[in-house]
């Protein structure tokens, strides 16, 4: 073997370390990490929203307290009298509307993360468990950064750096800034059922933050379909929210 | 109908009015605004294509005006995901099948609907939730008033 061919060689085996090593780092589980998973609350498996009424008797559910210049906003969307939002064209509502569909959610449990596989949209959830913080300046995302850690049995994620192109409520018309912030505490009510209670705070958009309970329940025998909704939308809608449907087939 | 959906349906309209972020009575996809969810219509005819299809389902049905001239009906439906897991499948309704619908026809006068339940060629009655509909309608209008 000639120099030059050693020294390609031991530049071989030299990347070969970095490479692995940088597979090490966190976020890429050994498969000893997954012991540690057996010691959590099970949340695994596919859950759906169920529908119920108030609990209570408790009068209606809290409402978002806008401040001047969100109501402000609102009162110019109802004026404009759209008739329907952009997920008519096949937009995903971004967070938080996106955890209130009624479609199914399937929870992964990895070391280090919990992985939400939302059928709705096709979209997926990533709340990291391995200590990080969220970035220095994150990108704002339909879904935000999450970070999340367990305080007992319940799993509190904290996401950040939202897009401002999606609504904080059902309606269209109740915007956020981009200095919202979602608090989430989820845990098992029960061997089927899981309890979310949700704050969103913004204090552009809110007098006060505001608090949301919902209940989810699993569903052993369900996975998670496709939902490609670009596949045979017939709805639409316009900037100024004229709503059209196509008949043609 | 399972108590299951007759509870959701219970749910949503005692939410609906106050509905809003900590509601939820969301849509999947869209306003049914279009749809005149107060009146019923009911269509008889043969099936000319069932679309298995996100976000919807389409019904495609030929019935026979008054002047005995064919004409095309297109009714939504709930997404397969839904109904799939609901007593649904792409094969409930099939080319050729004679049927009875109930739809909220479409506000503008054109040739269709939203599906509320289909009357299949052996008399048993498939319901698409209607009730659910109606009251996820019911949801989307309570815009919140500031």
């Amino acid at each position: 073997m000639r120099y030059s061919d050693l020294w390609k060689a031991a530049g071989i085996v030299l990347l070969g370390v970095v490479t692995s090593s940088v597979a090490g780092v966190p976020g890429a589980p050994k498969a000893n990490d997954y012991a540690g998973i057996a010691k959590l609350p099970d949340f695994a498996g596919v859950w759906e929203l169920v529908f119920s009424p108030p609990r209570g008797g408790g009068g209606p559910p809290e409402q978002p307290a806008l401040t001047p210049e969100y109501t402000a906003k609102l009162k110019a969307y109802q004026a404009a009298g759209h008739q329907d939002n952009p997920t008519a064209n096949c937009l995903p509502p971004g967070m938080p509307q996106i955890m209130n569909q009624p479609y199914p959610i399937e929870f992964l449990m990895t070391p280090g993360k919990i992985t939400l596989v939302i059928e709705a949209y096709s979209q997926t959830r990533r709340i990291f468990t391995d200590g990080r913080k969220h970035p220095d300046d994150p990108d704002p995302t339909f879904n935000g950064h999450s970070i999340g850690h367990w305080e007992g049995d319940t799993l509190i994620v904290d996401s950040v750096a939202f897009s401002t192109d999606t609504p904080m409520a059902q309606s269209w018309g109740v915007r956020h800034s981009d200095k919202m912030r979602i608090e989430e505490r989820f845990r098992l009510t029960g061997p089927d059922t899981m309890e979310i209670v949700t704050t969103v705070s913004d204090p552009l958009a809110l007098t006060k933050p505001f608090t949301s309970t919902k209940t989810l329940a699993r569903h052993r025998d369900w996975d998670i379909a496709e939902y490609v909704c670009e596949q045979n939308n017939r709805n639409t809608v316009t900037d100024d929210g004229k709503a059209g449907i196509n008949l043609n087939h | 109908m399972s108590t299951r959906i007759a509870s959701t349906f219970a749910g949503l309209v005692a939410l609906a009015g106050v509905s809003l972020a900590a509601s939820p009575a969301a849509l999947a996809h869209h306003s049914y605004a279009m749809f005149d969810m107060q009146a019923t219509k009911t269509i008889t005819g043969t099936v000319k294509d069932f679309e298995w299809t996100n976000p919807h389902t389409w019904l495609w049905v030929y019935v026979t005006n008054a002047s005995g001239a064919q004409e095309q009906w297109g009714i939504e439906g709930m997404s397969p995901n839904f109904l799939g897991r609901r007593g649904w499948s792409r094969n409930t309704l099939k080319p050729g099948d004679k049927i009875t619908v109930d739809i909220h026809p479409l506000r503008n006068g054109e040739r269709g609907g939203s599906f509320l339940s289909v009357t299949l060629p052996d008399g048993k009655v498939m319901r698409m939730s209607g009730e659910a509909l109606r009251a996820e309608a019911a949801g989307k209008a309570g815009d919140p008033k500031p």
